[in-house]
């Protein structure tokens, strides 16, 4: 296990490193495919060997031993930031990093760190291999997606420096970082890989390198590293209070009193990477990064990272101050971005925020606490991370095709990309309309909110009702879009076939990956988040997913219902596309209707925003300020009193 | 009667169309004689619906049919889980689902007429949808059971533990019915603004789907009338009788609102009434 383990982390590393050489983009190819093959293998022969057993904890392999590595680690990427923000005139990001800098040493000079078992550096259990898969599976598909992506991405741009080499090498490292948090038990270990996704999604939403792009970067780079930097008092805490710096043993039940200071700034640096409110708007500045990077890092793997800590941490905050504190902050963001959601028009930026919704409740999730509670977190973990990671991914497709991320561009895109458009409709299924997908999330919470007493319960229920009806808005407003028909030229249909072979192996069968997930419900529920939930909070064995044969049917015809249907419509010719009602003015099939003093209009069809009802800019507004009083309130009461 | 919850799932799939047609028919004859005319005969929505579904539908796509399909079988499948015993809050969403497949039928269509149509149909699912939510979850909390049968057979009365949830219904109901005020995405009259909405481009059988869907949610409105009054269906159905006939006049008393005053007003109705009683509800207990 552990030489799987180190595997996974340091090989992608290494072939990082090797695409940072490569300039022939061939020999790129077959390098990003065949690695990619690699680490998708060796993700699921990890997976495999762990079979379903019970958590395991182990070292490094062959009486390897950390040494200084850590330190050096910290003390590079404090340089590397320095240096870079020294080049940009920046100031806060570098004051960050060397304040951790500066913990670490102090911490590794005063001599008080707690003597380190190392036969428990790492934490592997059902948790942890979810995360594996989905890193090394929709992670792959996304690196060999970007090799047809970024060809396209910069012939249609051409002012922008091409530079795939670091690119390639960037997703490398980030895949090895993420496997390596994602395994960590250790938190200093942790901490390394935690600052290095950092790092890696700093530098890929700067991959343009325009005033705007690096402006995003440095804001993604500051709250990233605020998060960081929490991460290391949290460290420095423990160590001086005399605590262990073992994940698991922290979370082993509810904290004392005395963790909670600590426990307060692992659930800041959790709340960073997650995005939350009033945090979020890193996360949409980072949408002016090439579309592989949003599908990889800010959907489907990054922000899992800070989830996927306060889901660690949830049986040591459930019932505390803290964690009813950590989870309105998760549904409160949820609900903002929602409403703000129903205003976007930037196809990118509604998954965005319907990214940050979805990570608001897991977090809710994870800040509340009980078993059904961490099988809904885990389970939208699952469900986004192969859905919204392929929508990223046809978004980005039809974006190097449309030359457009507006939704309003993307009208009659059935007749216009049919393929495309059936891989999209399977992600937006994936994601809400059915079945299996969030919506049995979201209705498994609404149950345990039920049982949640008090006013909080109250609450709870009725941001949920809302905050669920909102993201039908949306994404009603996009399949209203992608799901309309008109007559197309010959040369409009023949765009399709400039698509790449990468983009087709990756968006196919995540696609495919979506309906799958979606039909093994059963088994993903009772092998695996199940008995993950159970074991995180020693609970009775109890089977969570209520499913009927009658519901499993319904939903899973509602589901497959729209993919199929696009790709029959698609194939029909028979119809006058010219007939349709314009109050008796005569029309086209391509939607040219004749003016009402002579002359041609196009009809354009515009979706509501709901303006003069929502103002999105003032909505993120408040909820950013709403969510900062319940920041500010967690790190003080929230660290004294249970 | 102690018979299997799936015989109510199976019969409401059959019973429901001819309840929402009769209570088509009443309503169209009270709307007359509200109008001082005599009105068309009781079974005259069946009369029409067959004559739709006979006629040659001008389709102007390929999937605006399969949607509407869609959109009928998703409604009479809502009915006959929320009879047939399924997690109530699960039929919330899937009720949603069932709205929001019309909304795409009409949605699909070039038309500008149907797509305004679609568009305020898709506000009025947002309007209407966290109450509906709210509404089951509040059930299921005051009488601790989640299927319909449970509800019905459980010894706390609801009404009276959720008045403002019920006033609140009557309220969205509106919506629902497609009545006046809140029909703004379709009409049954063709000189108002949108013409007749998300129908403009649908005629023959797919209007005729259309129509029977509508009767599929009126039942399963009745449906959900009858759950505050689990003591007593026949008083549930009374009940149901007496706030539709409200809904008629309301229907032929006021001219229709704007798109904006539909959403603030519901939504501030469901947050106060629906909001204040569930809240009252966590804490009373």
């Amino acid at each position: 296990m552990s030489s799987l383990i180190v595997f996974l982390v340091v090989f992608p590393l290494v072939v990082g490193g090797l695409l940072l050489g490569v300039r022939n983009g061939k020999l790129r190819n077959v390098i990003v495919v065949l690695a990619g093959l690699v680490v998708a293998g060796a993700s699921v022969v990890t997976a495999v060997t762990f079979g379903n057993g019970n958590a395991i904890f182990f070292g490094l392999p062959n009486g390897l031993t950390l040494g200084q590595g850590l330190l050096a680690a910290e003390i590079a990427i404090g340089l590397f930031v320095v240096v870079v923000s020294i080049q940009h005139r920046r100031i806060l990001a570098p004051i960050l990093v060397l304040s951790q800098v500066a913990i670490s040493v102090y911490l590794e000079l005063s001599g008080k760190m707690p003597e380190l078992d190392p036969g428990r550096l790492f934490w592997f259990d059902r948790l942890a291999m979810v995360m594996v898969l989905i890193i090394g599976i929709v992670g792959t598909l996304i690196c060999i997606h970007s090799l047809g992506y970024m060809r396209d991405y910069h012939r249609s741009s051409p002012l922008i420096k091409g530079r795939r080499t670091v690119f390639f090498c960037l997703l490398f490292v980030f895949l090895g970082a993420m496997f390596g948090l994602v395994v960590s038990n250790y938190l200093p270990l942790m901490l390394i890989f935690w600052e290095m996704t950092t790092l890696c999604s700093f530098l890929l939403i700067g991959y343009t390198r325009t005033k705007e792009t690096i402006g995003y970067a440095f804001n993604a780079l500051n709250m990233n590293m605020l998060g960081g930097l929490g991460f290391s008092i949290a460290i420095l805490l423990l160590v001086n209070g005399n605590q262990s710096l073992d994940l698991a043993t922290l979370t082993s039940g509810p904290a004392s009193a005395a963790l909670l200071p600590a426990l307060a700034l692992l659930c800041l640096a959790g709340l960073t990477k997650a995005a939350q409110m009033p945090f979020s708007s890193w996360l949409l500045g980072a949408m002016y990064a090439p579309s592989p990077t949003s599908a990889l890092l800010h959907s489907s793997t990054m922000v899992k990272a800070g989830v996927f800590l306060l889901l660690r941490l949830s049986p040591a905050i459930a019932g505390s101050n803290l964690g009813t504190l950590v989870a309105f902050v998760g549904m409160l963001t949820f609900l903002f971005v929602s409403l703000v959601g129903v205003t976007e028009q930037n196809t990118k930026k509604v998954l965005a925020y319907s990214t940050i919704g979805s990570l608001g409740l897991i977090v809710g999730c994870a800040g509340l606490g009980s078993p059904e509670l961490i099988w809904v977190g885990v389970m939208i973990i699952i469900f986004h991370a192969v859905a919204k990671g392929l929508l990223f991914l046809v978004v980005g497709t039809i974006e190097n095709r449309l030359y457009s991320k507006d939704m309003e561009n993307f009208d009659t895109l059935l007749s216009r990309l049919p393929l495309v458009s059936a891989l999209a409709l399977t992600g937006i299924a994936g994601m809400f309309i059915a079945p299996f997908g969030v919506v049995v999330a979201k209705w498994t919470a609404i149950r345990a909110f039920l049982e949640v007493p008090g006013w909080q319960g109250a609450a709870l229920l009725v941001i949920m009702a809302f905050g669920s009806s909102l993201t039908i808005f949306y994404w009603g407003k996009l399949l209203i879009k992608v799901l309309s028909m008109r007559s197309v030229s010959e040369y409009e249909l023949s765009v399709e076939k400039r698509i790449t072979r990468f983009e087709w192996l990756a968006e196919i069968t995540l696609a495919v990956g979506v309906i799958g997930v979606a039909a093994f419900i059963g088994v993903i529920s009772e092998q695996v988040v199940g008995p993950q939930a159970l074991a995180t909070f020693k609970g009775a064995s109890q089977s969570f997913l209520h499913v009927e044969p009658v519901m499993l049917a319904t939903m899973i015809v509602a589901m497959l219902f729209l993919p199929l249907l696009a790709l029959w419509v698609s194939r029909q010719k028979h119809f006058d596309m010219s007939d349709f009602y314009a109050a008796g003015r005569p029309v086209t099939s391509t939607g040219v209707m004749g003016a009402a003093l002579g002359g041609a209009r196009t009809v354009t069809l515009r979706n509501y925003y709901l303006e003069g009802v929502v103002n999105g800019g003032l909505v993120f507004r408040a909820g950013t300020l709403v969510c900062g009083v319940l920041l500010a309130a967690l790190l003080t009461v929230g660290m004294v009193a249970r | 009667m102690n018979l299997n919850p799936v015989v109510y799932g199976v019969l409401f799939i059959f019973l429901a169309p001819v309840f929402g047609g009769l209570l088509a028919g009443i309503d169209r004859i009270t709307s007359a004689r509200m109008q001082s005319r005599v009105g068309p005969p009781l079974l005259q929505p069946f009369y029409d619906l067959g004559k739709l579904l006979q006629k040659d539908a001008r389709q102007v796509n390929p999937i605006a049919e399969p949607l509407l399909i869609g959109h009928l079988g998703l409604m009479a499948a809502t009915g006959a889980m929320l009879l047939g015993g399924t997690d109530l809050i699960f039929v919330a969403f899937v009720f949603a689902l069932a709205a929001l497949f019309l909304v795409l039928a009409a949605g699909s269509v070039n038309s500008p007429y149907s797509f305004a149509g679609a568009e305020r149909e898709l506000i009025v699912v947002l309007a209407s949808e966290p109450f509906f939510i709210l509404m089951l979850a509040a059930i299921c909390k005051v009488t601790g059971e989640s299927s319909y049968g449970g509800v019905l057979g459980s010894a706390v009365m609801v009404a009276p533990k959720l008045p403002g949830v019920l006033l609140a219904f009557m309220f969205v109901a509106t919506i629902k019915l497609r009545k006046s005020p809140f029909d703004i995405s379709t009409s049954h009259h063709a000189h108002q603004e949108l013409v007749s909405g998300l129908t403009s481009d649908m005629s023959g059988r797919l209007l005729g789907y259309v129509e029977m869907a509508h009767w599929y949610e009126s039942a399963i409105l009745a449906a959900f009338v009858v759950l505050f009054f689990n003591w007593s269906v026949p008083l549930g159905l009374v009940a149901f009788a007496i706030a539709y006939g409200a809904e008629v006049l309301v229907d032929n008393s006021t001219s229709r609102a704007k798109w904006q005053l539909v959403l603030r007003s519901t939504w501030a109705v469901t947050l106060l009434l629906v909001g204040g009683n569930v809240l009252a509800l966590f804490l009373i207990k």
